[in-house]
């Protein structure tokens, strides 16, 4: 992993459209700043290393020296990354209510976390009409709000980097596969910086297969259903092919393949279904709206899952293997299309001194592909 | 008419500084003042866009026979008065020759060149050095930060007249500065800008 | 100066230009004088509104040029004498209406004063009004120095209350904004009556009705006018000749070019070679008088500034006298020998002298211009580019549409307008602005650019203009605008007064020229009773600024308005004292490190903040911080601070 800043962040990411917009550049320096989910920068800066550019997931990633950070091994490449457990789940009886999607894991987990103070505040992704906005949560009352899925992309690590600029020193962070990558890196401090503790205590992935930008994403609602109405954006686990648009009155269903019409390239890039980097995973569990796919990654994912089930605000069920053979094949779909596209493209293991999209070893990307 | 005779007719003054340094004012004192003494002055300035932040001049021609061009001809002026050390220098690419002597005062001002990093403003030493070499002698005097021990920095450009009445053949004299001071200051005002002249006087007569 | 009424006659005083002006005005015992501020015109309104109780006058500063125009020669017409000064580019804007004040003629004494600005000094180009002259068929006078410059405004009502016609006096920077010595003359008793007859035969020129209609008729009358203009000027003393009987070559030259070539031939010490005929009336040129002096000599240099009127003028006449006074060779713009483009000086004129005659001139030892030519390009005294004074409003405003732009990330761009704000196209305003033009035109071009959406134009747009500028041409731009539905969002930069030409009033403001407390019109309210949404801000707030801004960009309902007020760092008020005591806490300045890269310095640019390279600090410049407190919001790490400063 080489370093790099500012300018060639622009040149790479920005200009070459594979910036989803995740956060991690932002609320570092004034010259990053995330409007209506986009990225921009608003003033040169000369800085030949920065922490933008260490940060960011979609440039210069070492999948295998993260890999080793976190798990003591190389990159894998199999589908659904390392992991120790996989289960379904779902908010035990103690979690808060809410309005979840699906199994209500997420909120349970992390309202669990607020609440024995093992997180002094969490990273989440609130709402602001159909605008994702970034929120740093420190009372476990306020997760409920923050629930449900966005299916555009936000700069949700723009408010990490504020908690950490606060001052809070265990944080829960929960984010896509890409924000969760850029985490990792954060995680291994890059650039040196003298001072550093870790302040992530916890990670939580989400399983992604795409997401839109919310610029693309606002005119196309706007032309089916008044903006201002709308409630909650909802995609229902496969097999449905729908996005349910409710308003207070109606519920609007857009086809996925629409939708699709306007995921980001950058998208296409992702080899990570599944947060690979995360202490803990959670996604759908297809043809179950009430449960939850998990997957423990980490010690302390394991350690906090373990305490939140023995105390009632999650529960556990077995994983069936058809399930996971399909979220296996799934996941390594998207990660052999996009390893293939990348190598094609000559973005992986670039020579010394140059810039590359990721590295990993060779042999990895081989065995992904075939 | 009365008055000295000048070593030279007509007589190139240049006031030169940074826009807002107060550089119109003190040549239409310093104009005036000769003016008194039966001199025709013929001032040509720089107003307008230049104010804002760049380098402004001021050409003075002190002449017993009318009006002269508004700007010196190049290479031409006699003595230089300059209310910021680079400007001293500056002037010299131009008017400049080997005869010509400078006053100027320390106090940098820096552009927004040098403010931005693009550009470096040279070390004091360096624009003396400079400007000792291109004229047959330069005084350099603290002239703003003796006028904030006065009260306010811009009484620096009197003391700089100041300092021009003592090193240069015009005949300056307090009575005639005292006289157009008070054509545009109130009396109680009066005491410390004769201090300030005065001051001015005394850096340059060592 | 009250020292320009009350100074006594036959007394000499040192005036600037423009003063010399006001003077021969008064001397003339002028009785309206109305203008537009604009450099370098802005001192001679100045300075008679000062004066004007004194000297019994009406004094103002009109909404637009046209208007001031029209406002003189309504004191023309009822018989009073009746001056209008403005920036050359004024004349631009009131040549329509100067068209038919040339046809119909005027009563009292009518000048025109354009004030030119060769070189641009202080403008954004170097436009002329004498070929105004010689298109609507005026008289232009010239004068050559300052004690010519009152005499001859003073004249100029004299022979103007002869011909009936407007009289035009052309002025350039070197005098106007340049002194001299000025002898005065005596003024007239105060009392003078207006009265406006009209009810003669309707052709009277004292008696009957004011236009230029019959066209066939008053065109002739015109005409005779001038020819009868041409016949005064032959004998006119402010046309000169120094030098002698049979020079090698003769100067012909007018303005302040005279006291280029009267340098010239002095430094060149050339007084027996060389003559210098200077022309004080140049249009209609005395061809009696110009034809017996370019007999004296085959060798011809014309000096003048900028493009070659005269040049051109004086060859048709030597050409048509060719037979009487032989051929000429001529040396001017048009072969080279000066340059067509900026203002002269002694040096150019030294150097064409040099050529002509093939002589050699030395200012200064060789070594000498060795060691000192490249002083401002070896650091030896940095560049120092045009920005915004320490506190203005103007740079926060900018950093506000800057953000927003880039945030909104459409390409989205400023049209810009005349004021000090033009320099927004220069890093000291981020380099927002993107076209400039004339007064108000930035909201005419933004109108257009609104159109193009059928063209898939998608890129936003902002316009900007002052308040003084709103006023003057932007409102019919935006009428427009509205009209039309063009798409764009007007920031109206109201910094409570023409800030750049010295702070003039202007209608948004409840003072006139004279002081008057007088009715103010509200840009708000003149906007939104257009129907445009209109929002109003302190450009100090940053981020709210910035977030409006982004909110109106993306208001596709066509014209949007936001008045950013905040008034001028130069004003009285502001200059009386600090809001603010600004500190900066070197202990959390962040220096070049990641995180910062001097946003401060480097790309904010207050000049009251200076980089310390040794210490990798921010440090304050107390002498030019005026306390305005917005770099506190600047600062990512809380290192400015600010605290409110008791205002004395």
């Amino acid at each position: 992993m080489s370093l790099f800043g500012p300018n060639e962040l622009i040149e790479d990411v920005i200009n070459k459209n594979l910036c989803i917009g995740c956060g991690a550049c932002i609320e570092l320096c004034p010259y990053f700043r995330s409007y209506k989910g986009r990225t921009a920068m608003l003033f040169p800066c000369t800085k030949e290393e920065g922490r933008c550019y260490a940060f960011c997931p979609k440039i210069e990633v070492d999948l295998d020296r993260l890999s080793e950070f976190f798990f003591q091994a190389p990159y894998s490449g199999a589908p659904l990354g390392r992991y120790r457990s996989i289960h379904t789940a779902k908010a035990g009886p103690k979690a808060d209510a809410g309005d979840f999607q699906a199994g209500g894991t997420v909120s349970a987990l992390i309202g669990f976390a607020l609440r024995k103070g093992y997180f002094d505040a969490a990273v989440l992704t609130d709402k602001e009409g159909i605008l994702p906005v970034p929120r740093i949560i420190t009372d476990p009352a306020d997760v409920s709000r923050c629930s449900t899925s966005k299916y555009t992309s936000a700069p949700t690590l723009s408010a990490l980097n504020q908690a950490v600029r606060q001052g809070y020193k265990h944080i829960g962070v929960v984010g896509t596969p890409c924000q969760v990558l850029a985490v990792a890196q954060m995680r291994m401090n890059p650039t040196a910086e003298p001072d550093f503790s870790d302040p992530i205590a916890l990670t939580l992935g989400l399983f992604c297969t795409w997401s839109v930008y919310y610029r693309a994403f606002e005119p196309f609602i706007a032309a089916r259903v008044d903006i201002s109405r709308v409630i909650k954006v909802d995609i229902p686990p496969p097999p449905a092919e729908v996005m349910e648009i409710y308003t207070a009155e109606e519920k609007i269903e857009i086809g996925l393949d629409e939708i699709r019409e306007l995921v980001p390239d950058t998208c296409s890039y992702c080899i990570d279904m599944t947060s690979e980097f995360a202490d803990i995973s959670v996604g759908v569990l297809e043809g179950r709206t009430d449960m939850n796919t998990l997957i423990v990654r980490t010690e302390r994912g394991q350690k906090i899952v373990d305490e939140a089930v023995a105390e009632g605000f999650l529960v556990l069920e077995d994983m069936p293997g058809e399930n996971l053979e399909h979220l296996q094949w799934a996941a390594g779909n998207k990660k052999k299309r996009a390893f293939a596209k990348a190598r094609e493209e000559g973005m992986i293991n670039g020579a010394e001194g140059t810039r590359s999209y990721l590295r990993v070893d060779p042999a990895t990307v081989s065995d992904c592909i075939a | 008419m009365t008055g000295n005779a000048l070593p030279k007719d007509p007589y190139n003054v240049i006031i030169t500084g940074v826009g807002g340094q107060g550089n119109v004012l003190a040549s239409r004192i310093l104009a005036n003042m000769l003016v008194r003494k039966g001199y025709a002055v013929t001032i040509g300035e720089t107003f307008g866009a230049s104010q804002r932040g760049g380098s402004v001049m001021s050409h003075l021609r002190v002449s017993r026979q009318g009006s002269w061009s508004p700007q010196i001809p190049k290479g031409k002026a006699d003595v230089v008065v300059a209310l910021e050390p680079t400007e001293a220098v500056r002037v010299l690419a131009d008017y400049g020759n080997p005869d010509i002597m400078i006053v100027s005062n320390t106090r940098p001002v820096h552009s927004v060149g040098v403010i931005a990093g693009d550009l470096e403003y040279p070390p004091l030493e360096q624009t003396k050095k400079k400007a000792e070499e291109l004229s047959a002698r330069a005084w350099f005097i603290d002239a703003t930060d003796e006028a904030l021990k006065l009260g306010h920095p811009i009484l620096g450009n009197v003391i700089m007249l100041g300092a021009l009445a003592g090193m240069s053949p015009l005949p300056l004299d307090m009575e005639d500065f005292k006289a157009v001071m008070l054509t545009s200051l109130s009396a109680d005002k009066l005491d410390i800008n004769v201090r300030a002249f005065t001051l001015g006087r005394e850096l340059v007569s060592h | 100066m009250s020292e320009l009424f009350d100074g006594k006659e036959g007394t000499q005083h040192l005036l600037m230009g423009n003063e010399a002006i006001a003077r021969g005005a008064l001397e003339a015992g002028v009785r309206v004088a109305a203008g537009y501020p604009g450099t370098p015109s802005s001192e001679i309104i100045e300075s008679l509104a000062r004066v004007a109780d004194k000297a019994n006058m009406y004094v103002e500063w009109s909404v637009n040029e046209k208007v001031a125009m029209e406002v003189a020669a309504a004191g023309s017409f009822a018989e009073l004498r009746s001056l209008t000064a403005m920036k050359q580019n004024g004349v631009n804007v009131a040549s329509d209406f100067l068209l038919h004040l040339a046809g119909s003629g005027t009563r009292g004494g009518m000048v025109l004063v354009p004030c030119e600005d060769p070189g641009a000094l202080s403008s954004i180009n170097e436009g002329e009004s004498r070929y105004f002259a010689r298109m609507m068929e005026l008289p232009l006078l010239e004068p050559g120095d300052f004690q010519e410059v009152k005499d001859m405004v003073k004249w100029a009502f004299e022979l103007s209350e002869e011909l009936r016609m407007l009289v035009v006096l052309r002025s350039v920077t070197r005098l106007s904004h340049a002194s001299g010595m000025v002898t005065y003359g005596p003024l007239p008793p105060r009392e003078a009556t207006a009265r406006f007859r009209h009810e003669g035969f309707v052709l009277d020129p004292q008696e009957g009705v004011l236009i230029s209609a019959p066209v066939g008729y008053k065109h002739e009358l015109q005409q005779g006018k001038i020819r009868k203009a041409r016949e005064m000027f032959e004998n006119s003393p402010f046309n000169t000749y120094t030098g002698p009987e049979k020079p090698e070559v003769l100067i012909i030259t007018s303005s302040a070019c005279t006291l280029y070539s009267k340098e010239a031939v002095h430094l060149l010490g050339l007084k027996d070679r060389v003559g210098i005929l200077k022309l004080g009336t140049t249009w209609p040129l005395p061809v009696n008088l110009l034809t017996r002096y370019l007999s004296l000599t085959d060798t011809i240099f014309i000096v003048e500034e900028v493009i070659p009127f005269m040049e051109e003028n004086i060859k048709v006449i030597a050409a048509e006298r060719a037979a009487e006074i032989g051929i000429k060779k001529f040396y001017g713009k048009n072969d080279g020998t000066l340059p067509m483009v900026g203002e002269l000086n002694p040096d150019f004129v030294i150097g064409a002298l040099c050529k002509i005659l093939n002589i050699e001139y030395k200012a200064r030892p060789d070594e000498y211009t060795q060691a000192a030519q490249n002083i401002p390009f070896t650091g030896e005294a940095p560049h120092r580019e045009l920005t915004f004074c320490p506190g203005c409003p103007h740079r926060a405003s900018f950093w506000s549409i800057h953000n927003a732009l880039e945030l909104d990330g459409r390409k989205g761009f400023v049209c810009g307008d005349i004021g000090c704000y033009a320099m927004a196209m220069l890093p000291t305003g981020f380099s927002v602005v993107k076209t400039v033009h004339a007064m108000g035109s930035g909201s005419g071009i933004a109108s257009g650019f609104g159109k193009l959406g059928q063209f898939h134009f998608d890129q936003p747009i902002v316009a900007v203009c002052g308040d003084s500028t709103f006023f003057h041409t932007a409102i019919p731009a935006l009428i427009n605008a509205r009209h039309h539905k063009a798409d764009f969002t007007l920031v109206i930069l109201d910094n409570s007064g023409t800030a750049m030409t010295g702070f003039q009033p202007h209608p948004g403001l409840d003072v006139n020229a004279l002081g008057d407390t007088v009715p103010s019109i509200d840009i708000a309210d003149v906007c939104r009773s257009m129907g445009a949404r209109v929002e109003v801000r302190d450009p100090f707030d940053l981020e709210e600024t910035r977030k409006v801004l982004n909110e109106l960009m993306e208001d596709e309902e066509g014209l949007k308005v936001l008045i950013l007020r905040q008034i001028c760092t130069l004003s009285p008020e502001k200059k009386a004292g600090k809001k603010y005591e600004m500190s900066i806490n070197e202990e959390i300045c962040i220096g070049e490190n990641c995180g910062c890269n001097r946003l401060c310095t480097r790309i904010f640019r207050c000049p009251g903040l200076v980089w310390d390279t040794e210490r990798q600090v921010t440090k304050l410049d107390e002498v030019i911080c005026i306390g305005c407190g917005v770099c506190a919001d600047i600062c990512p790490a809380g290192a400015i601070q600010r605290k409110e400063a008791g205002i004395s």
